[in-house]
């Protein structure tokens, strides 16, 4: 993708945010990006809402052409596919995880886990760590197929480490690249490369 | 005397209570509950010693092959079973175990010692031979993960044992030794070699432990709660985790093993149902609950298995408890004489006063009223408004002021800016793990999520109550009540040992005088803003002041007062945070 697609791909991923937060995203310079979503947004393919960037119909839909135009290898590539049904079943794994992170099961009950019981949290952090080990070489093979995705390996090691650090906001908090918001984003921008939709 | 095998082996027999350094926590756990006198499965320990020894010169010493047949041939004659062999198989569990847990250590190792032979002996003991077949499946699925590390597919549960180690074989490249004592030799080292484990190495690097210190492995033979009528399992509170009500709490499960109950195949019973079928075991079982809580002084969670109408004890933990339970036990402990008024402070925390203090339906407001949709409850809490499915629309008219739910088939992250300013979310796909749950948990925010094809999209433009803890939307504004903290005795009692403890006054109503309302200051309910903000001033209100990283900035920056109500929630945050100040007061001295 050129860098124009790139950065309403940006948008498309990280959803109503500044230019800086869409930039970082797809590893686009801040300037270039800014003149990029300018430009787009006076085409009509974006609009500047308060909170940020949105695609607009028109906008969502030359991106869709173009997804099917420059992943159209990938999308045949059986290597690259089964890679994605690794990253599916981790997925699952990951869901529970965070579903454990916010919850506690007390006497057969669900309920919201207030983070007074420090070993279940442990628990959780060692098996998130766990399974980012296990996923780095999943996202390795992901990125063998598309270098751009190299930048999740990083964000998702900056919120592990700090969520081991104590800073436990960043497992999952919805307003942070927490473990979860990245992990997110990550599935995000491979459902729209493999042309998939997502299911709960 | 502690029998001794050798150099690095120590048998757990409850005779003597080795160095926690020495032996691990885990180990030491075991060993103090066997010197209590009561009933744990035999196992013994493989030291640290071993670990350093092999830390230092990159393998096993070389006598630990022989201190382990040893160390077995005495697990043998404790249990009456046959490592390795029938007609009474000894399968094992190794675990790791260091002074101070911590993450990157290797998982449990569980079954280990059950191969072709003593897959049919166990069968034939048990009279279930599908049961001893996947226990065999179960082991080397571990096995392979855990100690051979590889990556594995799940093993075909119909499939034969010679199948699954081909398969092994070809997922890792290596295969899994016939021999059982081979199996726990390098079941060992796996242990040794994951205190080096990244994770491991950079935790100890933070908390200040030493890299020499080493683990400790734990062999502990393995009990069956399936073998006959009088086998079972489950798990005992010593008190009831969710009221706080100090009567014991359990589940129970006749002729299962502990993973029938995590896996849902069977539905536990109340202990009652233990009581009544083996009532000698029950009553033990009580007496070790009361015994335990007693010397940890705190209530516990046992998990428990009876094999042969024998008890033993798996594990003992502080129970986890909902916020009710948490305030209760603090209470009631300081009342029975267990524990003193500033440990009872130091386990209720601001959080669970606040979920015990939240909002709720108002009694009799749900029984006339009309049933819209149900669902799974995702996030609890009570959330009322007006339905909006269009996520810009919802984050428009919220951010007008308006009272709005957010109602959609399916979240993504696409709709998160509408979730951060609504009410509730409500769903018509998914489950407990879906989008809409785990951000909904995340911001706090009441969410029932799966309530089936056009259910809530449908309600658009309608007023709706959404309670999240039972998972029911409600036509209209239904009453709401809020919990006083000054009408419940546990929360006036508490309040009167907090504000006697805290390090700063906390009150509803302010002093006359000067009060600086952070609700006016710009950055104000920031609170890593406060440090800057709070200089000079003795009373403070409003912005992030009651939240805890508030109180903290309060108690650096001199605050004598907080307003805020309610005032219990602030006054265990301010307990907290002196707790936290402690230990580098007494370092400045």
């Amino acid at each position: 993708m050129n860098d124009l697609y790139l950065a309403l791909h940006g948008v498309a991923i990280k959803k109503h945010a500044p230019a800086a937060a869409v930039a970082a995203v797809v590893g686009l310079p801040l300037a270039r990006a800014e003149e990029l979503l300018q430009q787009a947004t006076a085409s009509g393919r974006l609009v500047d809402a308060q909170s940020g960037y949105a695609l607009t119909p028109a906008g969502r839909m030359i991106l869709d052409n173009e997804y099917s135009r420059a992943y159209e290898d990938l999308r045949n590539d059986a290597a690259f596919g089964a890679s994605y049904a690794r990253f599916e079943r981790v997925n699952t794994a990951l869901k529970q995880l965070i579903t454990d992170w916010q919850t506690l099961t007390i006497g057969g009950q669900q309920v919201r886990n207030d983070h007074s019981n420090a070993a279940h949290d442990a628990a959780v952090l060692d098996r998130l760590g766990a399974l980012h080990e296990s996923f780095e070489p999943v996202l390795a093979q992901l990125a063998g197929g598309l270098p751009r995705l190299t930048r999740y390996a990083a964000a998702l090691t900056n919120a592990l480490e700090r969520a081991e650090s104590g800073a436990t906001q960043w497992v999952s908090d919805a307003r942070l690249d927490s473990y979860h918001t990245v992990w997110f984003e990550l599935h995000e921008d491979l459902l729209r490369v493999l042309g998939r939709v997502r299911e709960e | 005397m502690t029998p001794i095998f050798g150099q690095y082996l120590l048998a757990i027999d409850g005779t003597s209570l080795p160095d926690r350094q020495l032996i691990g926590g885990k180990a030491w756990s075991i060993a103090r509950m066997r010197s209590l006198g009561l009933p744990v499965p035999p196992a013994f320990v493989i030291t640290t010693r071993a670990c350093t020894a092999f830390l230092d010169t990159g393998s096993l010493p070389a006598t630990l092959g022989d201190e382990l047949a040893t160390g077995m041939a005495w697990l043998e004659a404790a249990t009456g079973g046959t490592f390795g062999g029938g007609p009474r198989p000894l399968l094992v569990s190794v675990r790791s175990g260091a002074a101070v847990s911590m993450p990157g250590m290797m998982d449990t190792v569980l079954n280990l010692g059950i191969n072709d032979a003593t897959q049919t002996a166990l069968g034939e003991l048990a009279g279930d031979a599908a049961f001893a077949h996947d226990t065999h499946r179960r082991f080397l699925d571990l096995y392979a993960r855990i100690v051979l590390k590889g990556e594995l597919a799940e093993l075909d549960p119909q499939a034969t044992a010679t199948r699954w180690r081909a398969d092994i074989t070809q997922a890792t490249g290596q295969s899994v030794p016939e021999d059982p004592h081979a199996q726990l030799l390098a079941a060992v080292q796996a242990v040794f070699e994951s205190w080096n484990s990244r994770r491991a190495r950079k935790y100890r690097q933070h908390h200040g432990i030493p890299h020499t210190l080493g683990t400790a492995v734990t062999v502990q033979a393995m009990v069956f709660g399936n073998l006959d009528a009088a086998s079972g399992t489950g798990v005992l509170f010593s008190r009831n985790p969710l009221t706080g009500a100090p009567a014991p709490y359990g589940e129970y499960l006749a002729r299962a093993q502990g993973e029938d109950v995590v896996s849902g195949r069977h539905t536990p019973q109340p202990l009652s149902a233990l009581a009544q079928d083996l009532p000698r075991v029950h009553a033990e079982l009580l007496a070790a609950a009361a015994i335990l809580e007693r010397e940890n002084n705190d209530v516990q969670d046992i998990e428990f298995t009876i094999q042969h109408s024998q008890l033993y004890l798996l594990q003992t933990r502080a129970a986890k408890r909902a916020p009710a339970a948490a305030l209760r036990f603090a209470i009631d402990m300081v009342a029975e004489g267990q524990i003193d008024i500033a440990t009872a402070l130091a386990r209720v925390t601001a959080e669970q006063v606040r979920a015990v203090l939240s909002p709720c339906l108002a009694e009799g407001a749900v029984a006339p009223a009309r049933l819209l949709a149900q669902g799974e409850p995702a996030s609890q809490g009570v959330g009322i408004g007006v339905v909006v499915e269009n996520t810009d629309e919802a984050e428009r008219r919220a951010l007008a002021g308006e009272a709005v739910v957010l109602a959609r088939a399916i979240t993504s992250p696409d709709d998160v800016h509408g979730m951060l300013v609504c009410r509730a979310i409500i769903t018509e796909q998914g489950g407990a793990t879906a989008h809409a749950a785990l951000v909904s948990r995340d911001l706090g925010k009441p969410c029932v999520v799966g309530c089936g094809t056009a259910s809530v999209t449908s309600l658009v433009g309608q007023l709706v109550t959404v309670d999240g803890g039972s998972g029911k939307i409600y036509a209209g504004a239904l009453a709401v009540t809020v919990p006083d903290e000054n009408a419940d005795p546990s929360l006036v009692t508490l309040t009167q040992w907090a504000a006697a403890a805290a390090p700063l006054q906390v009150l509803a109503v302010a002093p006359p005088g000067p009060v600086l309302d952070l609700n006016t200051v710009v950055g104000g309910a920031d609170s890593t803003q406060l440090a800057g903000l709070l200089a000079g001033h003795a009373v403070v209100r409003g912005g992030a002041i009651a939240s805890p990283g508030g109180v903290r900035a309060a108690l650096a920056a001199g605050v004598k007062i907080i307003c805020a109500s309610p005032r219990l929630p602030v006054l265990l945050a301010a307990c907290e945070a002196a707790r936290e100040l402690q230990p580098q007061i007494a370092n400045d001295e």
